[in-house]
């Protein structure tokens, strides 16, 4: 039980990160749009292993499957609901310990139907933040094993994070 | 056998903060743990979108306490991801070295509380002692104790103290001597050995599958630390190694976090030493742009993360923040099950948790 | 209450153990309360439980947010709070103070106030930290409670945002001074 000090890539597998430079997101970019031709779309890389796509809320739950199983994108880091005038946005960001990458992906649902699959069963860091953004944002989340208010007091009436709920004074 | 729920908490003195940790036990062996959050919660999400970008700075600050720099300076980061500032060079020399003084007085923070739960109080007394000092020196640049409001959106506040760099040296010289005491002093004592080997176990699988970041997952196995695979600030010229333990038990936590003290004496003496002359700050404009803005960085307790959305006025139109306990204490069933009521303490100490941030 | 008839021997040994129980404590409150005993005793005992009460004051383990660290701050080695007689206990059957340091949600509202219901008395209440006078820089928050003296009555408030240990350890002086100052003889009450 001697403490041993990693050694870059002990405990995962990287692929060489600088061969044929991008590589990975090239993979990941490549996997995406073969796999849902129709539905991802707007892909822009904003800067060295941070890559943006939107993506359909019908395919949302296919496409993180993807991710996780094949192209090996372990961690959920943050699930945002962000409201608009006209929509809500969800934006997931997914990181992957092997390549080093971060995924933004942006999925919008309509005003009067804010609800998207869950995908704590992919991953089982995603069931709090699912929960607490069903809690402040009012979105449900289908198939959620317990979607219930996890910050508020259980008997608390709004979703506070809503533009239509005016703050004190 | 008769199977019950037990209430540990809110108010119970295992829990720094405010939480509950509800198990069901069947005699004294836990079969099923439901953590449940929500005492500190204070709507700061909702308070940030009427409040101007400068003056959500000291309300950053008090989303964890215990590691208030770190909070305050992801927060710049994402304001200025936002902008698309570039802060000066020296300025980013002094954010990594007194990053890293937080670092290490919130690792002794959580040494004080962790031993004291064990039952030995002289582990407290010394750790709270050399915290102290770190303190001292944030205090000599920031002016405050706890909640320092030193990063500014471009830069920091202030520039070094005078004598600085002697300080800071014998404070890192000072605080190596003694975590080789703390070595004896906690693995030389039976009881904390039994109470910490084997106890926990986090599987290395479950560890990235349910979020867990920080030193809980480098205590795991895996190598994954943000500092050095997605630089920041200076960090990319500073020598450093990520520490990790292959046992995922409460030994491999404490020990990564002991280690990882080391590290960042080893990170100060180089931040101070490298830093060149010149400007530490530049200033922000007052509105921000239309757009989003991200920012991840390696706190003390795993990855912080906060999203901005910007709509050309001087407040945020949203603001979210990703707090590394609220997604490590959901997996806190996984360590818990099949253990001793009394482990209870050990396991859930050993993940240093921080109320003010989960609850937001 | 109506004078009762004093009974004689011969029905005490007869009482009931509920009606004996009743009976003796009608007489201990007679003697304690309303005859010169109790107040002799009071005027003897008064100074030295004041003393023994302001120099041992123990408040509750609780801590809520930033203010709570520098509250363990405050019984480290460097400001040392213990040699006033203040140790911290975990329960609050054992408390004399209630430190409330951080703000109070609306979640948790009611254990607070059953806290503090379930203290002995005397007792008294710190409100410490800018979050527990008026709600801190949360105040417009829609889950806050702004001040914990809409709900608890407070007797000291420590300002400062965190208030500095040394701030704290006024605090306890200022109650021991307030203490000595509101003297009470224990059997009496006055």
């Amino acid at each position: 039980m001697e403490n041993t000090k990693g050694s870059p890539g002990e405990g995962i597998e990287r692929p060489p990160m600088n061969v044929g430079g991008g590589s990975a997101e090239e993979r990941v970019i490549r996997a995406l749009i073969d796999g849902f031709p129709q539905t991802v779309t707007d892909f822009r890389k904003v800067r060295d292993g941070f890559l943006r796509a939107k993506i359909e809320r019908r395919n949302l739950y296919k496409a993180c499957k993807m991710l996780r199983d094949q192209l090996g994108f372990e961690h959920i880091s943050m699930i945002t609901a962000v409201e608009y005038e006209d929509r809500f946005e969800l934006v997931y960001h997914i990181a992957c310990y092997g390549s080093c990458l971060l995924l933004e992906l942006i999925t919008t649902t309509p005003k009067d139907d804010p609800s998207v699959d869950s995908v704590a069963e992919i991953w089982g860091g995603a069931n709090w933040q699912e929960r607490e953004s069903y809690d402040l944002m009012g979105i449900r989340f289908n198939n959620h094993p317990k979607l219930e208010r996890i910050l508020l007091p259980k008997d608390f009436m709004f979703h506070p994070l809503r533009k239509s709920y005016k703050e004190g004074p | 056998m008769a199977e019950m729920w037990i209430n540990m908490g809110p108010q119970h003195p295992m829990t720094h903060g405010l939480w509950n940790l509800r198990i069901k036990v069947d005699g004294e062996t836990i079969v099923d743990a439901e953590p449940e959050v929500g005492y500190l919660h204070r709507g700061i999400e909702k308070i940030c979108e009427n409040r101007t970008y400068t003056q959500i700075l000291p309300i950053a600050d008090r989303l964890c306490y215990g590691a208030a720099l770190s909070w305050n300076h992801l927060y710049c980061r994402t304001i200025e991801d936002l902008m698309g500032l570039e802060v000066p060079e020296r300025g980013q020399y002094l954010r990594v070295a007194a990053l890293e003084m937080q670092r290490i007085a919130s690792h002794l923070m959580w040494l004080a509380a962790y031993a004291a739960d064990l039952g030995m109080m002289i582990g407290f007394i010394y750790a709270m002692r050399d915290r102290e000092i770190f303190i001292d020196l944030l205090q000599a640049m920031s002016g405050s104790r706890l909640t320092y409001n030193y990063c500014r959106i471009g830069g920091v506040a202030h520039d070094a103290p005078p004598d600085f760099e002697r300080d800071s040296l014998r404070a890192c010289d000072y605080i190596e001597k003694k975590i080789e005491e703390y070595y004896d002093l906690y693995e030389g004592s039976k009881v904390f050995m039994m109470r910490n080997v084997g106890i926990g176990k986090l599987s290395k699988e479950d560890a990235m599958n349910l979020g867990v970041t920080g030193p809980p997952l480098r205590a795991s196995g895996v190598r994954y630390d943000l500092r050095k695979d997605v630089p920041y600030e200076s960090y990319d010229a500073i020598d450093f190694q990520p520490i990790t333990h292959p046992d995922g038990d409460c030994y491999a936590r404490y020990r990564v976090r002991m280690e990882e003290m080391l590290e960042s004496c080893k990170i100060i003496r180089q931040a101070v030493t490298k830093m060149p002359k010149g400007k530490w700050r530049i200033v922000a404009p007052r509105n921000g742009p239309v757009g989003t803005g991200l920012g991840r960085v390696e706190d003390p307790r795993g990855e912080g993360m906060m999203y901005a959305v910007g709509d050309g006025t001087d407040r945020p139109y949203r603001l979210k923040i990703r707090s590394p306990i609220f997604v490590t204490v959901s997996a806190a069933k996984h360590m818990l099950v099949g253990y001793k009521v009394a482990d209870v303490v050990a396991i859930m100490g050993g993940l240093d948790m921080c109320i003010g941030e989960t609850d937001r | 209450m109506t004078e009762k008839e004093t009974p004689t021997l011969g029905q005490v040994i007869a009482f009931k153990s509920k009606d004996f129980l009743k009976w003796s404590d009608e007489v201990m409150e007679g003697v304690m309360r309303r005859s010169p005993v109790g107040s002799g005793l009071d005027f003897l005992t008064r100074d030295f439980f004041n003393w023994a009460t302001r120099n041992s004051i123990y408040p509750l383990h609780f801590g809520i947010m930033c203010c709570a660290l520098e509250m363990a701050v405050a019984s480290a080695p460097r400001f040392d709070a213990q040699r006033f007689g203040v140790i911290y206990r975990s329960t609050p059957r054992q408390c004399d103070v209630l430190l409330v340091n951080g703000p109070v949600s609306k979640k948790l509202k009611p254990a607070l106030r059953r806290l503090y219901d379930q203290m002995p008395g005397p007792k008294w209440v710190i409100a410490m930290g800018e979050c527990a006078i008026s709600g801190g820089p949360f105040y417009s928050s829609y889950s806050i409670v702004p001040g914990v003296d809409q709900f608890i009555p407070v007797d000291i408030y420590i300002p400062g945002c965190p208030a500095r240990p040394e701030a704290l350890i006024d605090g306890f002086l200022k109650l021991q001074k307030l203490i000595k100052e509101n003297k009470k003889g224990l059997l009496t009450g006055r």
